[in-house]
C-alpha cells in the first residue's frame, strides 16, 4: 500500500516538475523590441478581436475585472519638467518553469511539446491559484458569463470558444493561428516557416516591435533577436523562464538634457 | 427495515433518477440544428476563411485592410500586408471599425420624422426615396438651396456626389470634419506650392522634431508613420533616429520622444522660426537666398524667443543646430500647432525650418506627393467651403434642403458655432449616416447607408507614399441591415427625380459607376494601362489586392522650394491669441482627438471604450488633465470632479494628474459627451468642444481648439473616472530596462 | 438502522445521500443510453441505405469539404435538387424536398453528431491521415435513418489517438481550445 503511495506521489512530483519535455517541437517565443514600441496599443484590440475577449463594461472595469489578455503598462518617472514615460507591452509569457502550472489543482494548466503554457477551459474550476500565483498578472477570470449584444456577436471567431462564467483565461499566442500554420504545414509535408505564425498583436503592432517565431530554430528572426545585446526577461530573478524576450529601451539616464 | 424508510428510500431513489434523467437532457440539448446552404456561395468553404480588401474609414489615412470573412460574417480586420499606407499593420481603431458594421445601434432601416419635432417612425425604401425625390422636386430650378454635407472624401463617391450637385444646379457641396488637416493643406500650398499633403519620411529620417504632431496614435497617418517610427528608432538603415516633441501637453508621441520640449501654448511656430534663424545665421543654410531669409527670421532671434516660448535660448540654439547637423532630419506640425487660431502660420514655420535645414524635397525629409486627385472631383475651397458659412447660410434661411453623410457637426463642431440652432431652421434635412449621431437625430429623413464593409468605394491616400496609392473598397459581407449605399441612394434619387437630373446620373449602381471611372482611369494613366493588357484583368487584379500603387522603390524626387518673399507673409507674427482674460482664465486649455474616439467616431464601439488610454489608462468615459502641482494648488486630488468655465461653456469632468503638462496649462480629449449615437457611448462624460469659442484660422477655414483660458473650481457633482493601472512607478521592480543612447552606440551590431 | 440520536441520523442521512447520488447517476446514463437522440426523426425521411448503399453515391459527392475543412458539409438543397428534380419525383419524401426548393428554404436538418462549442475536430485532419469515414460514423451505406453508433466522449476519441499513436494527439491542446 504504502509503496503504491508512493509511486503516485513520485509521478505526481514529476509531472509538477516543470520542463518535462526534454525538447520542444517548436518553441514559440515573442520577442518585444521597447525601443520601437510606442504604446499605442492597437495590439490590445487586436487580441481583443481575436480572441473573443468579451467587454465587460465600466463597473466591472472599476473592480479590476476587464479580459485583456495583453495589456500596456506606462511608468512615469521624474517630475516636471523631467518627464520619462516607458512603455511595455506585457503578455503570458509563456514560462518554461511556469509557477501557474505548479499550482492549478485540476491540471488545468501545464505546459506542452510546443513550449507553451496550456490553459484548458473545459477543465478549469476556477480556483484562481493559477491567477495568484502568476507573478505578471496576466490571468483573467471570468466572474460571470458575458453577453454580446446582437449582433455583435456575429464577429465571434469560430475557431477558438467562447468562455463562460467561473474559467480562467489567459493569452495563448494565438494558438488557433498556430494551428492553421501547422496545419497547412503539414498538407505541404513541411515544418513551419519563420514569419509563418504571426499572432494578432504581432500582426498588427504598426512600429513592428512585436516578433514571433520558433527558438529552436537558430536562423529565425527571434533566435537573431534573441541574441540582441539589449536582451532581457521580465522579472528574471524569479526564474520562471519566460518565453517573451525583451529589448532595453535605449534612453537617457536621469533628466533629460533640459537646459543647453 | 421499515416499510416508512423502505418508502422514503423509494422515494429519494425516484426522484434522484428523475433529476439525473432531466440534467442529462437539458445538458445534452436534441434537436441542434444542421442548416445547409440552399444554393452555396461560389468560392465558400465552411469553416476556411475568405479574405476581401478595403479601405479603412475610422479617419483619413486610408489604410488598405483585408476583411477576414467566414460563412458571410467578418471576424477580424487587418492591414493589407500589399499596401503602401497601412503595410499588413492597423491601429486599435481600425481594428475597432468591425463593432461599426455589427454596432446593435446602427440604424436598421429607413425612417421618417412624424412631425417636426416628434418621433422618427420606420419605413420602406420606396418610401423614402419617394419622400427625397418629392422634396428635390420641390426646390427651385434657379436657386435650389439643395446642400450636401460629406466628410472630405476622396474617392468615386465625391466625384458622384459632385455630380450629383451639379446636376441639380447647386454649389453647395461641402466637406466637414473636426480633423480635416485644412491647415496643413494651406501651409503647404501657400510656403511650398505643394497642393497634395506631402509625405513626411519618418522611416528614413535620423532627427524627427515634432511640434505637437502626435502621429503615434491620431495624427495624419498614425499607422504609416508608426511604422517609420518603429524603423527609425530599430531595424532600420543605419544610426538610431532621434525624436525631439514640442508641445505643451506631452502627448503619445511625446511620451516616447528624446526630449520633451513643453514650450508655451501657441508659440510653437515661433519656436521654429528661432531655430531656423539659428540655422541660417550659423551658415548651415546652403540656399542662394540666404541673406533674405535672414533679414525674414530676424525677428525671431533665440534670445527673444525664449521669452515668448518659455524654452531656453541655449537649448533652442541646441537643438537647432542639432537639426541642422543631423542628415536627414525632419520637422512636423501637427494637430497641436494646426489648432490655434494662427495654425497655418505656425505650420508654415514648420516648413520654413525644414527648408533652411535643407529638409524639403529629400529621402528622409518632406517628399513630396502628385496630385492624385479623382477628375470630377470636389476639394474644399478653403476659402468659401467652411462649416461656418454653411451654419451661417442655414440660419439665414438659404437652406432649403440638406443631405448630410457620416459626418457630425452637432458634435464636432464647437457649441459656440450654435450647428443645432443653424440645422433648425432648414425645412428639410435628410441623413444617410449609418448611426444616429447628434446630426442624424436632428434630421427629418433617415435612409441609413452601409458601412464600408458592405459596400462599394475607393480612397485615394492622402498623404500617400511619394507615389499615388489608389485603394479599392468591395464589400466584404451582405448587409446586415436594412440599408444601402450611399451611392446607390444618391443614383436613386437621381432616378426620382427624373428628366436632366437621371439623365446625367444614368448608372443604375455605385458599382458600375466606379467601374466605368476606373475605365477611365484606366485609359488615361499610362503606368495602370501597361501594369495590365485588359480592363478586366485589370479589375479583378484592382479587387484582389485591394487597389492600385506603382512598385517604385525610391518615392520620385522633386524640388521644393520655400522662398522668403514667399513664406514671408504667412509667418506668426504673435503668439496665437487665447480667449479669456489671464487673471479670470488662469490656464490655457488644449483640446485632443482621443486615442481611440478620435473625433467623436468611435465612442459607440465598446472595444475602444474599453480600451484603455494610452497616456491614463481611463476607460469608459472623460477626464481633465492638470499638472499635479497645480492640482495642489487647486486643492483637488485624482477622481475629484472639477467645473472647467471658458468665456463660451462649461464642463464638469474628473480630474487626472498628469505630469506631463505645463502647470499653466490643462488638456482634455476630444470623444466623449454625445448625447446621441446608441448605447456606449450616450450620455457618457462631457464634451469639451462645449467650451471652445466660435474662431476658426482666418486662411484655412479649420477650427480653431486651442484658442480659449478656462478657470477650474471644484464641483460637488459625482462621477466616476475608472483607470486601469495600478502604480505609475516600477518601484525598484526593473520592469522596463532601458540602455543609455551612449552605451547603445557601443554595442556590438553584428551580433544582431 | 433503529438507532437513534445525532449518529442513528447522520447515517441515515448519508443512506438517504448514497441512494439519491446512485439514482441519479443511473438516471443520467438511462437518458444518455436510450434516450439522447441518437436517432433522431429528420424533417425528411433521408435513407443513407439509398444513397450510399444501392446506389453507391461516394460519401464526398455530397459531403463536399470533408477533405478541404473542419466541417464534413450537408449537402445544399440545389445538389439534392440537381439529381431530384428528375429522380424518383412522386415520392412523397422527395415532394418535401421539393417544397423546401420551392419556398427557398434550407432543410433543418437535426444534428446527430453533435460535439460540444469547446472541442475543436476538424474532419480534413482525419481523412487526410487515411481515416474512412465509417470508422467513426459506423456502416451509414446500411442505414435507414442516420444514427450515432460513436460515443464522440473525450475517452473514445483519446482511445484511437493513444491506439495511432498520433503526433501531439493527447495534448489537451490539440482539441480544446
Amino acid at each position: 500500500m504504502e509503496g503504491i503511495l508512493k509511486r503516485i506521489a513520485e509521478k505526481f512530483r514529476d509531472y509538477r516538475v516543470p520542463g518535462y519535455y526534454k525538447k520542444f517541437d517548436y518553441r514559440w517565443t515573442m520577442v518585444v523590441d521597447l525601443d520601437m514600441c510606442n504604446g499605442c496599443g492597437a495590439c490590445v484590440v487586436a487580441c481583443r478581436a481575436e480572441n473573443n475577449s468579451a467587454t465587460v463594461g465600466k463597473e466591472e472595469c472599476r473592480k479590476g475585472r476587464a479580459l485583456n489578455w495583453i495589456r500596456i503598462e506606462r511608468y512615469v518617472e521624474g517630475e516636471y519638467p523631467d518627464i520619462k514615460v516607458k512603455f511595455i507591452p506585457i503578455m503570458c509569457q509563456n514560462c518554461s518553469s511556469a509557477p501557474c502550472e505548479i499550482g492549478c489543482p485540476v491540471y488545468a494548466t501545464y505546459h506542452n511539446q510546443d513550449g507553451l503554457n496550456v490553459q484548458v477551459y473545459n477543465r478549469c474550476v476556477g480556483t484562481f491559484t493559477c491567477a495568484t500565483y502568476c507573478p505578471y498578472d496576466v490571468r483573467r477570470f471570468n466572474w460571470f458569463t458575458y453577453k454580446w449584444d446582437k449582433p455583435l456577436d456575429e464577429q465571434l471567431n469560430p475557431d477558438l470558444t467562447v468562455r463562460e462564467m467561473g474559467v480562467m483565461e489567459k493569452c495563448t499566442f494565438c494558438i488557433q493561428r498556430i494551428r492553421v500554420a501547422k496545419d497547412r504545414a503539414k498538407d505541404e509535408k513541411r515544418e513551419i516557416k519563420d514569419g509563418e505564425v504571426k499572432p494578432a498583436c504581432v500582426q498588427t503592432c504598426p512600429t513592428g516591435a512585436l516578433v514571433f517565431g520558433d527558438l529552436n530554430d537558430p536562423e529565425s528572426s527571434v533566435s537573431r533577436m534573441a541574441r540582441n545585446p539589449r536582451r532581457y526577461r521580465l522579472l528574471e530573478e524569479l526564474n520562471t523562464d519566460p518565453s517573451v524576450i525583451y529589448l532595453k529601451r535605449v534612453m537617457a539616464e536621469g533628466p533629460s538634457e533640459r537646459e543647453g | 427495515m421499515k416499510r416508512r424508510d423502505f418508502l422514503k428510500y423509494l422515494g429519494i431513489g425516484a426522484g434522484g433518477l428523475g433529476a439525473g434523467f432531466v440534467l442529462g437532457k437539458a445538458s445534452n440539448p436534441p434537436g441542434a440544428k444542421l442548416i445547409p446552404y440552399l444554393i452555396p456561395p461560389e468560392d465558400v468553404i465552411p469553416g476556411v476563411a475568405n479574405w476581401y480588401a478595403g479601405v479603412c474609414t475610422q479617419c483619413n489615412a486610408g489604410c488598405g485592410t483585408i476583411v477576414r470573412v467566414m460563412e458571410g460574417r467578418a471576424k477580424k480586420i487587418e492591414g493589407n500586408p500589399l499596401h503602401p499606407v497601412s503595410r499588413g499593420k492597423l491601429c486599435a481603431r481600425g481594428q475597432a471599425s468591425l463593432q461599426a458594421l455589427y454596432n446593435p445601434d446602427r440604424i436598421k432601416g429607413p425612417m421618417r420624422r412624424i412631425s417636426k419635432g416628434g418621433d422618427f417612425t420606420g419605413i420602406s425604401w420606396e418610401e423614402g426615396l419617394e419622400i427625397l425625390s418629392g422634396n428635390l422636386a420641390k426646390l427651385d430650378k434657379d436657386a435650389p438651396g439643395l446642400y450636401m454635407l460629406t466628410p472630405p472624401l476622396r474617392g468615386h463617391l465625391n466625384s458622384l456626389v459632385n455630380g450629383f450637385m451639379a446636376a441639380f444646379g447647386s454649389p453647395d457641396y461641402f466637406q466637414y470634419e473636426l480633423f480635416q488637416h485644412r491647415n496643413l493643406i494651406a501651409a503647404n500650398r501657400l510656403s511650398a506650392s505643394l497642393s497634395e499633403i506631402p509625405y513626411y519620411d519618418i522611416e528614413n529620417t535620423k532627427f524627427l522634431l515634432s511640434f505637437g504632431a502626435d502621429f503615434s496614435s491620431t495624427w495624419l497617418s498614425p499607422v504609416n508613420m508608426s511604422y517609420g517610427y518603429g524603423r527609425m528608432r530599430q531595424g532600420g538603415q543605419g544610426k538610431r533616429g532621434r525624436l525631439v516633441s514640442v508641445e505643451p501637453r506631452m502627448s503619445l508621441t511625446g511620451a516616447n520622444a528624446d526630449e520633451w520640449v513643453p514650450a508655451r501654448p501657441g508659440t510653437e511656430g515661433i519656436l521654429a522660426l528661432s531655430m531656423a534663424y539659428e540655422i541660417v545665421s550659423q551658415g548651415y543654410y546652403r540656399g542662394a537666398d540666404g541673406g533674405a531669409w535672414k533679414s525674414v527670421l530676424a525677428r525671431y532671434r533665440p534670445a527673444e524667443a525664449a521669452k515668448i516660448t518659455d524654452v531656453g535660448e541655449e537649448r533652442i540654439k541646441r537643438i537647432a543646430r542639432e537639426f541642422a547637423e543631423t542628415r536627414p532630419s525632419l520637422a512636423i506640425g501637427g494637430e497641436c500647432v494646426a489648432s490655434y487660431e494662427n495654425g497655418v502660420s505656425g505650420l508654415v514655420a514648420v516648413n520654413v525650418l525644414n527648408h533652411v535645414a535643407g529638409n524639403m524635397g529629400i529621402k528622409g525629409g518632406v517628399v513630396p506627393n502628385s496630385e492624385g486627385f479623382v477628375e470630377g472631383a470636389r476639394r474644399p475651397d478653403l476659402k468659401t467651403d467652411r462649416i461656418s458659412t454653411l451654419l451661417k447660410s442655414a440660419s439665414e434661411g438659404r437652406v432649403k434642403a440638406l443631405i448630410v453623410y457620416n459626418t457630425n457637426p452637432l458634435f464636432t463642431a464647437p457649441k459656440a458655432l450654435d450647428a443645432g440652432g443653424s440645422l433648425s431652421k432648414i425645412p428639410f434635412i435628410v441623413s444617410l449616416s449609418s448611426f444616429m449621431d447628434s446630426t442624424t437625430a436632428a434630421a427629418d429623413l433617415i435612409l441609413p447607408s452601409h458601412t464600408s464593409l458592405e459596400d462599394w468605394g475607393d480612397d485615394f491616400a492622402e498623404p500617400a507614399v511619394g507615389t499615388p496609392v489608389y485603394t479599392m473598397n468591395q464589400p466584404a459581407v451582405s448587409p446586415v441591415f436594412d440599408t444601402k449605399g450611399a451611392g446607390d441612394i444618391l443614383l436613386a434619387a437621381a432616378r426620382g427625380a427624373g428628366g436632366r437630373v437621371a439623365d446625367r446620373l444614368k448608372w443604375n449602381t455605385f458599382e458600375a459607376y466606379l467601374r466605368e471611372s476606373w475605365q477611365g482611369l484606366y485609359k488615361r494613366n499610362r503606368a495602370m494601362a501597361s501594369s495590365a493588357p485588359t480592363f478586366d484583368e485589370f479589375w479583378s487584379r484592382t479587387l484582389q489586392n485591394g487597389g492600385w500603387w506603382q512598385e517604385a522603390e525610391e518615392p520620385r524626387k522633386r524640388a521644393v522650394y520655400v522662398s522668403a518673399s514667399g513664406a514671408g507673409p504667412h509667418l506668426p507674427q504673435s503668439p496665437s491669441r487665447f480667449e479669456g482674460d489671464e487673471k479670470e482664465y488662469p490656464f490655457y486649455l488644449v483640446l485632443y482627438p482621443h486615442a481611440g474616439h478620435f473625433d467623436g467616431r468611435g465612442a459607440n464601439l465598446p472595444w475602444l471604450q474599453e480600451t484603455p488610454d494610452p497616456m491614463t489608462s481611463v476607460v469608459w468615459g472623460g477626464w481633465i488633465e492638470i499638472n499635479p502641482k497645480t492640482a495642489g494648488g487647486l486643492g483637488v486630488k485624482e477622481g475629484d470632479m472639477v467645473t472647467v468655465d471658458s468665456p463660451s461653456g462649461r464642463v464638469q469632468l474628473p480630474v487626472y494628474l498628469y505630469p506631463g503638462i505645463r502647470p499653466d496649462t490643462v488638456a482634455m480629449p476630444i470623444g466623449q459627451g454625445h448625447t446621441e449615437y446608441g448605447r456606449y457611448a450616450k450620455g457618457r462624460g462631457s464634451n469639451p468642444l462645449d467650451m471652445v469659442p466660435a474662431k476658426e484660422d482666418g486662411i484655412s477655414g479649420e477650427i480653431a481648439l486651442n484658442s480659449t483660458r478656462v478657470k477650474i473650481t471644484t464641483s460637488d457633482m459625482s462621477g466616476e473616472m475608472v483607470k486601469m493601472e495600478g502604480s505609475t512607478k516600477e518601484l525598484g521592480r526593473e520592469i522596463v530596462q532601458t540602455v543609455s543612447p551612449e552605451e547603445f552606440e557601443k554595442m556590438p551590431k553584428d551580433a544582431v | 438502522m433503529n438507532e437513534t440520536g445525532p449518529i442513528g441520523i447522520i447515517k441515515k442521512l448519508v443512506s438517504f445521500a448514497v441512494v439519491g447520488a446512485v439514482a441519479f447517476f443511473v438516471g443520467y446514463r438511462i437518458q444518455g443510453r436510450y434516450f439522447s437522440g441518437r436517432t433522431p426523426a429528420q424533417p425528411i425521411e433521408f435513407s443513407h441505405r439509398i444513397h450510399a448503399g444501392d446506389n453507391k453515391i461516394p460519401c464526398m459527392y455530397c459531403h463536399l469539404y470533408a477533405d478541404k475543412s473542419r466541417v464534413a458539409g450537408v449537402p445544399n438543397v440545389k445538389r439534392c435538387m440537381g439529381c431530384h428534380a428528375v429522380i424518383k419525383t412522386q415520392s412523397p419524401e422527395i415532394q418535401k424536398l421539393a417544397a423546401y426548393w420551392e419556398k427557398k428554404e434550407p432543410v433543418p436538418w437535426v444534428k446527430v453528431h453533435n460535439l460540444p462549442d469547446h472541442v475543436y475536430f476538424p474532419h480534413k485532419r482525419h481523412i487526410k491521415a487515411g481515416l474512412e469515414c465509417q470508422q467513426c460514423h459506423g456502416d451509414v451505406a446500411s442505414m435507414k435513418r442516420i444514427t450515432r453508433v460513436s460515443s464522440l466522449t473525450m475517452g473514445w476519441c483519446l482511445s484511437c489517438h493513444t491506439k495511432r499513436n498520433v503526433k501531439n494527439g493527447r495534448d489537451c491542446w490539440t482539441c480544446h481550445i
